[in-house]
């Protein structure tokens, strides 16, 4: 300040305050001096540097990087910031600038295996394998004579991972070679058996890769990759059907107790042959036998093929009918407990209810057997029985968290949100000043129960609307209306929020990988660390985010047709609603509204201290488009997902919708191209798909009717239709001729 | 189903997460299971269904293939592959800690109630284990089990022959006190095939497509 007063524009001062405004929790005020410092002295290394950390502090690595790059470049002494920037430019993907941070860093310190390493990876990245490879090799010879006990873990994954990378360059030759060499210094044998038999496979050398493939099978008789490569080895697809078999039973004498011997069989053999039902007469006998809950769960696989669910049902119904007086009744339950799954399967309620009653009566404190029936309540659309159910079997076992669980889901599902809140409660931390477990639920990154919740909210005010639109607009009805009105605004707002708060978790796991950047180098373990990097590159992709995004796009899109027809009326009328409202009246609803909200606010806060704990303001923003048009804002929304999961149908069904909305008509058309290729299974189903026709004529139609459009744009349309998507001619060419 | 155990990777972890927040009250952030991954690669297992048909079986027709996106289920790591189980496993690395012995510990293990009695659980302690000897030298490996989960110490000290060491009062956050158990580790006693039980054991020398 002392400075400042002499000098207001000097930059590295007014760059320093804004440092020092942020740290002490004048967060607000702080950009405009980072941003006054760096206008006066954008070339200055302390301004920049400066600048740099002000920008890593808020989380926008862009422009941290972008200022750290520039110290440097502007001739700061301080080659630490090197390596804060090569953070930086690993986490926003600069792969290229990376190079030249990491090759700096190691210069100022090549006294450290980490540089090196962290130099390795950035050339790796750069797929320059071998600019790594020679990094790598450089820094083993060096270190060799001066390794210690506690070095040789790191020492055994930079092997592993240099191996791996000349295997990528291609010299899968000199891959295995090394391998071999390397292999008195290597304590994961896991990976180098794995690359092994890798490397003979592709090296052709079969019979040697078939003999590594076992002794892996040998170290994990369950893992169900090495039989797969196994029969690979084995050319096994060439050999008649018997020797397949003999494989397998060859290899359940040696792993009896392994799940993959057993169980493949039943997948490859048809049901034909009469080996099929032998196989699967052991198999699940075996399991009902010992009462394992998952017996049918794990044949669901096989029942796709109609003519081996048949003969499995046969197997059961056979085994319960006669060889039952045989053994232990609870095994009677467990019969009745398949039964019940396979009537449910092909969705036969009514018997899959006969036959879990009948288990039901006979041993009413098996926990599985409520479970089951609660699911049999929830495929006839009793949700609120089925969750009673499903709490009925919970007492049972209080205990067990898994069937509070599935409770907690089973209320949710019947909107009995406070329920489930409170059963879920049970087994979380309960914050200071909580009044359950939301917050802690929230801070644990509970995807699935958030995710659940803003269904349930999602649902209720649905309901609601339905609701008001069945109530005749009349004075007389008005409070009614009124506090409908209420409660749709209050559970949307909450929707809102918890997907929301999805959204907000996978940002926080792509960020939890910042510290990750450093500390791998350090560990020595690059190869989960270059993984890592490929994860957080495709984590939109994971299944619950998916569904989040589908969640939040309809309510997204619920409003924008709210706009859309709250515009075309405001053309009309000057807009004041029917309800007028009671002054006196209203004021004492108000109170006793605003402490009902008091109340429910200490039910769902999610985080402490939120300044929008219904998500009232997020509701009013989208509504207001306080924040841009939603539309746009629901293509930024999804636009992770079209990089990152390609393989879902559901991104290319609102991308195109969005697109369409937003003229973007050539945009649309590579949607319905992909959405093409997922459903016809990339081409193997040659007939047509109502849904791509249904597509096709929507975009044709709207191409043809917008006046704006210029003919360009129409002839690229139509050009990309009839190239890649002429089965489907009838349906566009009457728009576009 | 059909059941694989696998070691865990990154990719596993969002899975894993759900099923410790689904079975136990003892949960974690997923930087922690990011801090395990990259820590201790080659220490934690999982439990995986998978229910994609991979060889198209010819007596199921395409037209009645229908294409579906995953289930938007937390279990799920990707499209037909399910997570049920895990053990979750490190070093210890607490710098404070008296013994400077290596060894390993068991952060978190479970598996779903609907897939247990399949000796899941029993599978990917062995695994483990075995790892966490070969891989870091690991010479003994410590856990707490809660003192009334009976099902869990049948399983460490009866099947897996833990020992238990003390007991510490009210370990866990409800108060309830915890069995502090060891086992010591022998890697060619932990060699996971032993435990098959087997009349033969494959010496690599004959055709698997022969009889033996």
């Amino acid at each position: 300040d002392a400075n400042l007063k002499k000098n207001s524009s000097h930059a590295a001062s007014l760059t320093l305050k804004g440092c020092i405004n942020y740290y002490i929790g004048n967060k607000p005020e702080a950009e405009s001096y980072i941003v006054k410092g760096l206008t006066k002295g954008e070339n200055n290394y302390i301004v920049n540097h400066l600048a740099g950390i002000y920008y890593r502090a808020v989380e926008n690595y862009t422009d941290a990087a972008k200022w750290l790059k520039a110290a440097i470049d502007n001739g700061s002494p301080n080659k630490q910031i090197l390596r804060d920037l090569s953070n930086l430019q690993v986490h926003i993907r600069d792969y290229k600038s990376l190079v030249s941070s990491r090759q700096g860093y190691l210069e100022f310190q090549p006294g450290y295996r980490a540089n090196w390493t962290g130099t390795a990876i950035a050339l790796h990245l750069n797929k320059n394998y071998k600019g790594a490879i020679s990094t790598l090799t450089k820094i083993e010879s060096i270190i060799k004579e001066h390794l210690q006990d506690q070095d040789m873990y790191e020492q055994s994954e930079c092997l592993l991972y240099k191996n791996d990378i000349i295997f990528q360059s291609g010299d899968v030759q000199k891959a295995l070679e090394t391998l071999e060499d390397d292999k008195p210094f290597i304590k994961d044998m896991l990976s180098f058996l794995e690359y092994k038999a890798k490397y003979l496979m592709v090296l052709g050398r079969t019979q040697e890769s078939s003999i590594v493939y076992r002794q892996l099978i040998q170290r994990n008789p369950d893992n169900i990759e090495y039989y797969k490569q196994l029969e690979i080895c084995l050319n096994i697809f060439e050999k008649p059907l018997s020797s397949r078999i003999k494989l397998y039973e060859n290899l359940n004498k040696f792993y009896p107790k392994a799940d993959p011997p057993k169980y493949l069989p039943m997948m490859f053999i048809p049901s034909s042959h009469p080996a099929f039902k032998e196989k699967a007469q052991n198999y699940i006998l075996g399991q009902l036998k010992k009462g394992v809950p998952a017996s049918f769960v794990n044949i669901k696989p096989i029942l796709k093929n109609p003519k081996k669910l048949k003969i499995i049902e046969e197997i059961v119904a056979s085994f319960f009918e006669n060889a039952l007086s045989n053994y232990d009744p609870t095994i009677k339950v467990w019969g009745l407990y398949f039964l019940s799954q396979l009537s449910l399967y092909q969705k036969d309620l009514a018997t899959a209810t006969k036959y879990i009653d009948t288990a039901l009566e006979h041993s009413p404190t098996l926990v599985e057997l409520y479970i089951l029936k609660a699911r049999i309540l929830k495929h006839y659309k009793k949700y609120e029985a089925a969750a009673q159910i499903m709490d009925e079997g919970r007492q049972l076992d209080l205990q067990d968290r898994f069937v509070n669980s599935k409770a907690t889901k089973y209320y949710l599902r019947a909107n009995e949100i406070d329920k489930a809140v409170d059963l879920i409660s049970l087994f979380t931390k309960l914050d200071k000043d909580a009044v359950n477990g939301c917050k802690d639920l929230h801070t644990m990154q509970a995807n699935w129960f958030i995710t659940e919740s803003a269904e349930a909210y999602k649902r209720l005010y649905h309901q609601y609307e339905e609701e008001l639109a069945s109530i005749e607009k009349t004075p007389e009805n008005e409070e009614i209306i009124g506090s409908l009105h209420d409660k749709i605004e209050t559970y949307k707002g909450l929707a809102l929020k918890r997907y929301t708060a999805v959204v907000k978790i996978f940002d926080i796991f792509f960020n939890d990988q910042f510290d990750f950047h450093f500390y791998c180098l350090r560990r020595g373990t690059p190869r989960d660390y270059i993984k890592t990097l490929q994860w957080e590159d495709t984590i939109h992709s994971t299944p619950i985010y998916v569904r989040v995004i589908k969640g939040l796009s309809e309510i997204y899109l619920e409003i924008y047709k709210e706009q859309q027809q709250k515009k075309a009326v405001e053309g009309e009328d000057d807009g004041t609603t029917v309800i007028k409202k009671n002054n006196k009246k209203n004021k004492k609803a108000k109170a006793q509204s605003l402490k009902k909200k008091e109340s429910l606010i200490a039910k769902v806060e999610s985080e402490k201290d939120d300044a929008d704990p219904l998500g009232t303001k997020l509701l009013s923003d989208l509504v207001n488009n306080a924040h841009g048009n939603i539309i746009d804002n629901l293509l930024k929304l999804s636009q992770p997902l079209l990089n990152e999961a390609k393989d879902y149908q559901f991104n290319w069904e609102l991308s195109f919708k969005l697109n369409l909305i937003k003229s973007k008509y050539v945009l649309s058309l590579q949607a319905i191209k992909n959405l093409n290729s997922i459903l016809s299974l990339r081409g193997r189903i040659t007939s047509k798909i109502p849904q791509i026709e249904q597509l096709v004529t929507e975009l044709g139609e709207a191409v043809s009717k917008d006046e704006s459009v210029n003919e360009a744009i129409k002839k690229v349309v139509k050009m990309g239709l009839s190239a890649s998507l002429s089965d489907y001619k009838e349906a566009y060419e009457p728009y576009l001729n | 189903m059909g059941i694989t155990i696998r070691q865990a990777d990154i990719y596993d972890i969002q899975a894993i997460q759900n099923a410790n927040l689904h079975n136990l009250p003892e949960n974690y952030l997923t930087k922690y299971y990011m801090y395990h991954a990259l820590s201790w690669p080659q220490g934690s297992f999982v439990a995986t269904t998978f229910d994609e048909i991979e060889e198209w079986d010819d007596e199921i027709s395409l037209d009645t293939v229908t294409v579906k996106d995953p289930k938007g289920d937390t279990a799920y790591i990707k499209k037909g592959e399910k997570i049920v189980g895990y053990v979750l496993a490190k070093m210890e690395d607490d710098p404070e800690a008296e013994d400077k012995t290596p060894h390993g510990h068991i952060t978190s293990l479970s598996v779903m109630r609907t897939y247990r009695r399949l000796g899941l659980a029993g599978k990917l302690m062995r695994h483990s284990l075995y790892a966490l000897c070969e891989s870091f030298g690991g010479q003994y490996v410590s856990l707490h089990v809660r003192k009334s989960n009976r099902a869990a110490l049948h399983l460490y000290r009866d099947t897996l022959k833990f020992e238990v060491t003390t007991i510490e009062k009210s370990y866990y956050q409800d108060g309830e006190d915890a069995y502090a158990m060891q086992k010591k580790l022998i890697l060619d006693e932990l060699k996971p095939h032993l435990f098959e039980n087997a009349e033969v054991v494959d010496d690599f020398s004959q055709d698997l497509l022969d009889d033996l």
